[in-house]
């Protein structure tokens, strides 16, 4: 007997059926990837969970590589017989602002306590807002924009601000060459550290009677740059000033000598990295940089942090961002065992552990690689030492060492 | 006029780079009528090649930390070498990301997604190997020559740009000269006007697309190993933005249009150099905007033939 076929009603039904079927396996992968409300208790097992999110690809990979190293460094020193070490969880954030926000929802989903990163200020504007609804602490280890604190209460750094670091420079500079009269800025429009270092710059020239004779942008991605090179240097300025970061600084610094130019060179802290020694090479000589780490530092704990990254790299000299990254490290790894001993922190709710992590973070005064550093109620740090230093350029050409000027 | 003259050396050094980069889309264009989006990525490859044969040792970040070949060759067998070895890979991506949907006769936008994955493999893999560093070509590459030739009138060029824009040339004449004297080329072009008549003909069109493939992946590594040289290694995702531009020649040139990506590539560089210095950050906006006039009145772009539909 032939079979009825099943009526609208049925298909309907058999339709919804089938849906809700298929639904109920993503529903529960959703859930289980929902993770945290915050109002669980903090799983210790294994330690404090923290999260990292660095720029390990991308165009800033060169910053998240050495940040890496940092955190690395930190582990090893700090988490063999901590009574509550961290447990860090480091995900890539790419070098945009969708790559740092799905990475700190994943890490605030899984649990983290506080967060270290993300790497660059642009995507600090678009990431913290996020911590801060949740009440998560993020200590940034290389965001020097203006206003990166003023985020929320939630958001601190261990990178002091460009408007403190950045006319350290400009007066170095100043000093070693009295005779410059005309600047010329060069900075990368399409990136929020470039354009907010270069108007501290310029306000800076501007203050010491130098206002600048052109402004030059270019973009983060560009490598030749030729146009605005010719532009400047028609102009004859015998100061040359780049809020730019490492790759495209290193290339303008390298062309911009090829193309004759014979002047100073101030550059910004997004070249604060020893990345920029293979791509200018020689050009590199004799560049000024305002600094907020020295190797030279001749503290205890700086002189363990040097000798630590020494042997993992081959005898290399550490640079800033890999002493920043070790810092926040060490900040976290420090509040949280000082709270643990003023009340345990296992059994608390993680929203509450969040919250008492993020005060005695800035409540607290550490003892770092970059000298001993606190932080303002804001979550600005309060660092007691800044440094001016002169690149100077092995005889091969492609190494060099950033030489700490009196 | 020397400024004009100044920007227009600029602007060409720049175009050549473009055209060299576009005319590896155009070969893979022309046969498939599909765009390869693993090409930034071969480019890319190109360019780390040339800095291991010449001598360059891996850094202290990726898997392959410290390795060093055990001969630094000169940069004029450098530079084929690479772009040979470039060449090879093309075919590979060829193998995986193209040949098994040809052969199903898939839809054009599943090649667009399985060229960007077969790219992004190639990046992340360049990447864990090599690490994440910038690195520069070693040596002094030049040997005697200054870094910069004056041309009289205050004119000046960067050796390098002079250098990539007489290989740029070079390629691209001998490139024209084989597609259009050589049997090979002419099978090329016969497979990219009608690959049904072209087998009928008794032309193995799959050869020619490998053949088309091996060429673009040649030209890529050569334009990488020369833009290395000229503003060294940036990273594994170097070849992401070229990548961009030349999409955006070969659409200007007229798509599959060989003239077209020469001319296309030069016309960009010489629009972007014409930009003033003080708003040199927008010049992709211009450049584009530029693209999107041109497209706007004719949307078969520079070169490129209309295409009548027949019914």
């Amino acid at each position: 007997m032939k079979a009825l076929p099943p009526s609208p009603e049925l298909r309907r039904r058999q339709g919804w059926a089938l849906s809700r079927a298929a639904c109920l396996p993503i529903l529960l992968l959703l859930n289980a990837c929902g993770g945290s409300n915050g109002n669980q208790p903090v799983n210790l097992k294994g330690g404090l969970p923290v999260g990292a999110v660095l720029s390990l690809t991308g165009n800033a990979n060169v910053y998240g590589q050495d940040q890496k190293i940092g955190l690395e460094l930190a582990q090893a020193a700090l988490k063999p017989g901590s009574p509550l070490p961290l447990q860090l969880r480091i995900e890539d954030g790419g070098s945009d602002e969708a790559g740092a926000t799905s990475a700190f929802n994943l890490l605030i989903k899984g649990g983290s306590a506080a967060l270290i990163g993300p790497t660059l200020s642009q995507q600090a504007f678009a990431a913290d807002p996020i911590a801060q609804r949740r009440g998560v602490a993020v200590l940034a280890p290389s965001n020097t924009a203006t206003g990166i604190p003023e985020l929320g209460s939630f958001i601190s750094r261990v990178s002091a601000q460009s408007s403190v670091i950045a006319p350290l420079s400009i007066a170095k500079a100043l000093e070693l060459h009295p005779q410059i009269k005309r600047a010329a800025v060069f900075y990368a429009q399409d990136d929020a550290y470039s354009t907010a270092e270069t108007t501290i710059f310029q306000k800076a020239l501007t203050e010491k009677g130098l206002k600048p004779i052109t402004v030059q942008r270019t973009q983060l991605n560009d490598q030749d740059f030729l146009n605005q090179i010719t532009a400047a240097l028609q102009l004859k300025p015998d100061l040359v000033v780049l809020s730019l970061q490492a790759v495209d600084g290193g290339n303008l610094i390298r062309q911009l000598r090829e193309l004759g130019y014979k002047g100073t060179i101030v550059v910004g802290n997004g070249m604060n990295t020893p990345n920029i020694y293979p791509i200018c090479q020689r050009a590199c000589d004799g560049i000024l940089i305002a600094q907020a780490y020295s190797p030279e530092l001749p503290s205890a704990a700086n002189r363990a942090f040097v000798a630590s990254y020494k042997a993992k790299q081959g005898g290399a000299i550490p640079p800033q961002l890999t002493a920043q990254a070790y810092a926040a490290y060490q900040v976290i790894a420090e509040a949280a065992a000082r709270l643990n001993q003023q009340q345990p922190l296992q059994g608390k709710s993680l929203r509450q552990v969040r919250l008492l992590l993020n005060k005695e973070i800035l409540s607290g005064s550490y003892d770092t690689p970059l000298g001993r550093i606190s932080f303002s109620p804001a979550g600005e740090v309060q660092q007691e030492s800044f440094f001016v230093a002169q690149v100077r350029m092995n005889t091969d050409g492609r190494s060099g060492r950033f030489a700490l000027l009196n | 006029m020397e400024v004009l003259a100044q920007l227009l050396i600029n602007g060409l050094s720049v175009g050549a780079v473009y055209a060299l980069f576009a005319l590896g889309y155009t070969l893979v264009f022309s046969v498939l009528g599909v765009i390869n989006f693993a090409h930034g990525a071969l480019f890319t490859l190109g360019a780390y090649l040339t800095y291991l044969l010449l001598g360059g040792a891996v850094g202290s970040n990726g898997a392959l930390a410290g390795l060093q070949l055990p001969l630094a060759l000169p940069l004029w067998a450098a530079l084929p070498l690479a772009g040979l070895g470039t060449a090879a890979a093309s075919l590979v991506v060829e193998a995986v990301a193209f040949r098994p949907l040809r052969r199903r006769g898939a839809e054009p936008l599943l090649y667009l997604i399985t060229s960007l994955g077969a790219g992004v493999i190639l990046v992340n893999l360049i990447q864990l190997l090599m690490g994440a560093e910038a690195y520069a070509l070693p040596g002094q590459l030049l040997g005697a020559l200054p870094a910069v030739l004056a041309l009289g009138d205050g004119l000046q060029i960067r050796t390098v740009q002079l250098l990539l824009l007489l290989v740029a040339a070079l390629v691209m004449l001998l490139l024209s000269l084989w597609l259009n004297r050589s049997r090979a080329g002419k099978a090329l072009q016969a497979v990219a006007e009608d690959a049904t008549t072209a087998r009928l003909l008794g032309i193995n069109s799959g050869a020619m697309v490998q053949l088309a493939f091996a060429l673009a992946g040649f030209l890529a590594g050569l334009a990488g190993g020369l833009v290395a040289l000229s503003v060294s290694i940036a990273g594994p995702y170097f070849g992401i933005s070229y990548g961009l531009k030349g999409l955006g020649v070969l659409v200007l040139g007229g798509l599959g249009s060989v003239p077209g990506a020469v001319l296309g590539g030069l016309i960009v560089g010489i629009a972007e150099a014409c930009v003033p210095g003080n708003l040199s950050g927008y010049k992709d906006a211009v450049a584009f905007a530029f693209l999107f006039v041109v497209l706007l009145l004719r949307p078969q772009g520079l070169l490129g033939r209309r295409l009548v539909e027949k019914v």
